[in-house]
């Protein structure tokens, strides 16, 4: 089926179009108009439209480069040119993204309103807004279900149709070439000609001895999880900041006791600390740093020293939540990509990360301030950035 | 023969959402209880996993999985 492209010097979208089409050994006839002319009369009259560029596949006006883009992405662009064994073709993306919390899913936003082809893969989506109940500082929304945001975030994302592959681990990457190569740990593997890191963060794990033998056994990284397995328990939230507080509050109208212990003086919100302290509930211990976690089978209790005295004490608990920060998700990336001593990507206030065509956002990087709010721009900034650096590929 | 499945979450649990998706998407029959709810099946839980305090528990036909692991839960439904 031949392939008609009408375009007009100066239209950028026709220039895109071609370069698509040219890219994918697909022939096609070009008829250049200006406004007003014979040709784009015709145009008009067969298409109702004014605007520019308008393909046609044999009789069929399939619209302009938008069109061509989701055609190819869905495989019917093909179908329709009489190519069937195309199907099979390894597609070269624009932008792949890693990651599906908000950083990815708001880049994946930008890209495909680029008209970029975009694929996102990622091990689940939400990331770590899903650690937590509800979200109360992000701008629209007073108070909302943490569940439910997420799923805001991706039937916005889906409905512009992106491709996704979840529930994957990366296993090899090779960003150094002109065109980046994700491979998974199942061997598929994926061409980008930009790849936007988004990987986020995990629970940062206290290293101490017990913790990993009772993982799940009494010890756990996620209150909203299992908070409600300590019903009348004694338990112990380890940790100062935004998180531990909040895991306390998960477990306040449930558990018997809590006993937080921080190493430094309490870092989070005055409005968390301030009922945590009303709660009537809860111990607190500043400056004090857990040695161990002790049980045999079941959590039993724990053990920890007052930096300002160095006396060891224990207290005897079902439960330890575990919410000290967290580690970024970068290992695959460190021989690569430049990071602070955390671990933390460097990027600059363009999301570069240093590597022509790499760009990184959101929790994986040493932007300050772990926000969904601060991860949401970091996200629109990284994929604006690669579309501009696609831009100045051309 | 069908194995039984069964998983046991709490209300918050987004993990929990993310398993029962999985096993819908795998067109998995299930039955789901909710363990912070239900103190029997929070007792029937710590059973059959060797004492897990932390959600989600999946059961499939005799395996059990502590956590939502995409790679144990296929290779248990074969």
């Amino acid at each position: 089926m031949n392939l008609l492209i009408y375009t007009m010097y100066g239209c950028p979208f026709c220039l895109h179009a071609k370069a698509f089409l040219q890219e994918r050994d697909i022939p096609f006839q070009e008829i250049v108009v200006t406004p007003g002319s014979e040709e784009w009369g015709r145009m008009r009259e067969k298409t109702g439209s004014g605007s520019l560029p308008q393909i046609f596949i044999g009789e069929e006006n399939v619209g302009g480069y938008a069109h061509l883009v989701h055609l190819e992405a869905t495989g019917a662009l093909y179908e329709k040119l009489g190519q069937t064994w195309r199907k099979s073709d390894t597609p070269l993306y624009d932008a792949i993204i890693l990651g599906a919390g908000p950083a990815g899913l708001s880049a994946a936003i930008y890209t495909i309103r680029k008209l970029m082809k975009t694929l996102i893969i990622s091990k689940d989506v939400g990331g770590q807004v899903t650690w937590t109940n509800d979200v109360d500082n992000y701008l629209g929304f007073s108070q909302v279900n943490a569940a439910e945001l997420v799923a805001k975030f991706e039937s916005h994302v889906k409905t512009f149709g992106v491709e996704r592959v979840i529930g994957k681990n990366v296993g090899a990457i090779d960003l150094a070439g002109r065109i980046k190569r994700v491979t998974l740990e199942d061997g598929k593997t994926y061409y980008g000609k930009t790849v936007v890191i988004a990987t986020g963060g995990s629970h940062r794990p206290l290293n101490v001895p017990g913790e990993k033998e009772l993982l799940a056994k009494g010890v756990s990284y996620c209150s909203t999880c299992d908070a409600p397995l300590f019903d009348d328990a004694d338990v112990a939230v380890v940790g100062g900041g935004n998180s531990a507080l909040e895991a306390v509050l998960d477990l306040v109208n449930i558990a018997r006791r809590i006993y937080l212990i921080s190493l430094t003086p309490l870092t989070g919100d005055s409005f968390y600390q301030e009922k945590v302290r009303h709660s009537g509930k809860v111990e607190i211990f500043t400056e004090c740093r857990p040695t161990r976690i002790l049980g045999d089978n079941m959590v039993q209790g724990i053990e920890y020293q007052s930096l300002k005295t160095g006396e060891i004490h224990t207290i005897d608990v079902e439960g330890v939540f575990v919410e000290i920060g967290l580690l970024p998700n970068s290992s695959i990336f460190i021989d690569t990509l430049a990071t602070n001593r955390k671990g933390e990507i460097l990027v600059d206030k363009e999301c570069r990360t240093g590597m022509a065509g790499v760009f990184a956002c959101g929790d994986v990087t040493d932007v300050p301030y772990k926000q969904v709010v601060v991860a949401v721009g970091e996200g629109a900034k990284a994929a604006l950035s690669a579309y501009e650096y696609l831009l100045n590929q051309k | 023969m069908e194995k039984k499945v069964k998983i046991y979450t709490t209300s918050g649990c987004h993990y929990c959402q993310q398993a029962k998706e999985f096993l819908t998407e795998k067109g998995v029959e299930f039955e789901s209880c909710d363990v912070g709810a239900d103190k029997a099946a929070f007792q029937e839980m710590k059973k059959i996993s060797g004492g897990a305090r932390s959600v989600p528990v999946i059961s499939i036909g005799d395996w059990v999985i502590v956590g939502f692991e995409r790679e144990e839960i296929e290779k248990a439904l074969k």
